[in-house]
């Protein structure tokens, strides 16, 4: 059989797999399976359980469940009910005013929890109430509150990135510090569209003034400034080469923990929540990566990435062709997969052939996450959109339509890291070093 | 026998939440260790087992919670008689692969047992005893599997959609990514 052949047949299985409903993990190791059974001589249960071992008893891994666990601490305290109120009074001086607050709120609760469906979730709670009371237009409050729920993932410390970067094999550290600028450019991005559309639509923004003195502000923003330096030093320890990534998420741990006991939020209940719910979405992750290890080795042993690679090396596409295709490509997957499987289960073809074309792998890594950050928006599976369909009772396809000028901002950022690439490698190369993976 | 299920199920996903819990607290004590200039030997390797151990021992009870992520996109458009044939399918097939993937690693680890291979670290222990994680593990995750494929079977609604219903109603989403 021709690699050819041989890599639709197995798409193809894939596919009658996921969509027949499937567990993601179990449907990538059973395609591996099958992969070396037919394909090639190598015995597949030894391949099965070196690659469920090999990925699974990983130190590195380590800082996975802890990152999470970190995220879950936080998002189990009063931090999001003190987001609005926090957050407010320093943001009424721009044109659009507390609609800021749903992008800055998104940022900084997403840059802890982790979850942007979870971190949309949290900020529409308690934003939309309040700027539906001050006559806030509902549309650019979705749109801005579910593209802005997407931030956290590009924000370090980031779940998404810490599974692109074992399954990349690449620095954790470097992937968490590329993403601060891309990251910024986003905020700024959103934030930008709303100061245009303000000032475009005069009328729609309520005058109301929040008059409150410096030492009002630091007082009900007391809280959020712990969550911001928590983070800061997560990753300064990181950067200075103090911890390494995995002792980092352990000293995240111990802040968020420190966090939610100061601010009254921790009990033992909520403390045993957020060790299951860690517990419960590490082993979900987990189990992925160790699924598309498998299937990563049977692409080894198939040759097809190679093959892959290098046919698209001989049509010497253009560079920007390539990214431009695979950006569609990603678009297309996120419709119907979540983030975390997308990013696994293309690395193993994509990567090569990435690689190959000449990107940095680290670069590649920001460019999947943003794309990661689009698939939260498009229907029919785009979680951010169900989540604020949930909430407010609006049909999906408003919702879509509001944000839709926020997943613009989205491609134009994707487009500003494919003509300036520094955007995203400047800082890690500059603080870490270009030659270290 | 369902409470015995139940307890299993519980049990393994609160051994998996001390694995995690004992890889914060080790993380720590090296790091600590490392400023008082004690060097904890072996951590490194201990932590990679647990997390193994979390991972792997968590799978029944993060099924049977039904966070164990897949394409709902076509199942959650089907009519309720058709969903069930669906379900009984893709349990199954899980089933199926789940009973194979528990004899892999089981045969492996036996032949590590049997050959007494040591693990390669600072730890020099034989390796079946952190390898058992994932063993034990795998054996939970098929008897949840065939649990619910049972409950499917008696025409009743899996316990995983069940949870996951539950969870969307209380506008939970704590659980993707």
């Amino acid at each position: 059989m021709s690699v050819l052949t041989a890599s639709l047949v197995l798409l193809a299985l894939l596919l009658v797999l996921l969509v027949g409903g499937v567990w993601i993990a179990i449907s990538l190791a059973a395609v591996a399976w099958a992969g070396l059974q037919f394909l090639t001589s190598s015995p597949p249960d030894v391949n099965l359980f070196q690659s469920f071992w090999g990925s699974s008893a990983s130190w590195t891994l380590a800082a996975l469940p802890l990152f999470v666990w970190m995220g879950e601490i936080l998002y189990r305290t009063k931090l999001s009910e003190e987001m609005f109120e926090g957050l407010a009074p320093w943001l009424g001086w721009l044109p659009g005013r507390l609609m800021h607050v749903n992008v800055l709120g998104c940022a900084i609760f997403g840059t802890v929890s982790g979850s942007s469906a979870a971190t949309c979730a949290t900020i529409a709670k308690v934003a939309l109430p309040e700027l539906k009371k001050r006559g806030y237009d509902e549309k650019t409050c979705l749109g801005s509150l579910a593209a802005a729920g997407t931030l956290g993932i590009l924000l370090p410390p980031s779940i998404i990135m810490v599974v692109y970067a074992v399954a990349a094999e690449v620095s954790i550290i470097k992937v968490f510090l590329a993403g601060f600028i891309p990251g910024f450019v986003l905020t700024l991005l959103f934030s930008g569209y709303i100061v245009a559309w303000a000032l475009a639509n005069p009328g729609k923004t309520p005058s109301d003034e929040i008059a409150s003195s410096w030492r009002e502000r630091l007082q009900k923003a007391k809280h959020l400034i712990p969550c911001l330096l928590l983070i800061v030093f997560v990753v300064w320890v990181m950067v200075t080469g103090w911890a390494t990534a995995t002792e980092a998420a352990a000293y995240g741990v111990l802040g968020a923990l420190a966090i939610a006991w100061w601010s009254g939020g921790l009990d033992r209940a909520s403390f045993m929540a957020s060790l299951m719910g860690a517990t419960r979405l590490s082993c979900m992750i987990m189990f992925i990566l160790a699924g598309a290890s498998f299937l990563s080795s049977c692409m080894a042993f198939t040759g097809i990435p190679r093959a892959l690679a290098e046919w698209v090396a001989s049509l010497e596409p253009n560079k920007y062709m390539l990214i431009a295709i695979l950006a569609g490509i990603y678009i297309l997957l996120g419709t119907a997969l979540d983030g975390v499987s997308m990013i696994v289960l293309t690395t193993s073809i994509v990567l090569p052939m990435v690689e190959k074309a000449g990107f940095d792998l680290v670069w590649f890594g920001i460019f999947i996450v943003l794309l990661v950050e689009i698939a939260e928006l498009t229907p029919p599976l785009g979680f951010n959109i169900f989540v604020l369909q949930t909430m407010t009772g609006r049909d999906s396809n408003y919702v879509a339509l509001a944000s839709a000028p926020f997943f613009f901002m989205m491609v134009l950022c994707i487009a500003l890291i494919t003509l300036f690439p520094e955007l995203a490698t400047w800082l890690p190369d500059m603080l870490i070093g270009v030659a270290k993976k | 026998m369902r409470r015995f299920l139940d307890r299993l199920y519980a049990a393994s996903g609160g051994l998996a939440a001390i694995c995690l819990a004992a890889i914060c607290a080790l993380m720590l004590a090296q790091a600590l260790g490392r400023e008082a200039g004690i060097l904890l030997r072996g951590a490194d390797d201990i932590v990679a087992w647990l997390t193994a151990a979390c991972a792997f021992l968590a799978l029944g009870y993060t099924f049977r919670h039904g966070e164990l992520v897949r394409v709902g996109l076509w199942l959650e458009k089907l009519a309720p008689r058709s969903r069930r044939v669906a379900e009984l399918a893709a349990l199954g097939v899980t089933a199926l692969f789940g009973a194979y993937m528990l004899w892999a690693i089981a045969r492996f680890v036996y032949e590590s047992w049997k050959f007494k291979e040591v693990a390669q670290g600072m730890i020099v222990i034989p390796i079946w005893i952190p390898q058992m994680s994932l063993v034990v593990g795998c054996a939970i995750f098929l008897v949840a599997v065939l649990d619910e494929l049972c409950l499917v079977l008696r025409k009743q609604k899996p316990t995983y959609q069940v949870a996951e219903e539950a969870r969307r109603a209380a506008g939970d989403y704590s659980e993707t990514v």
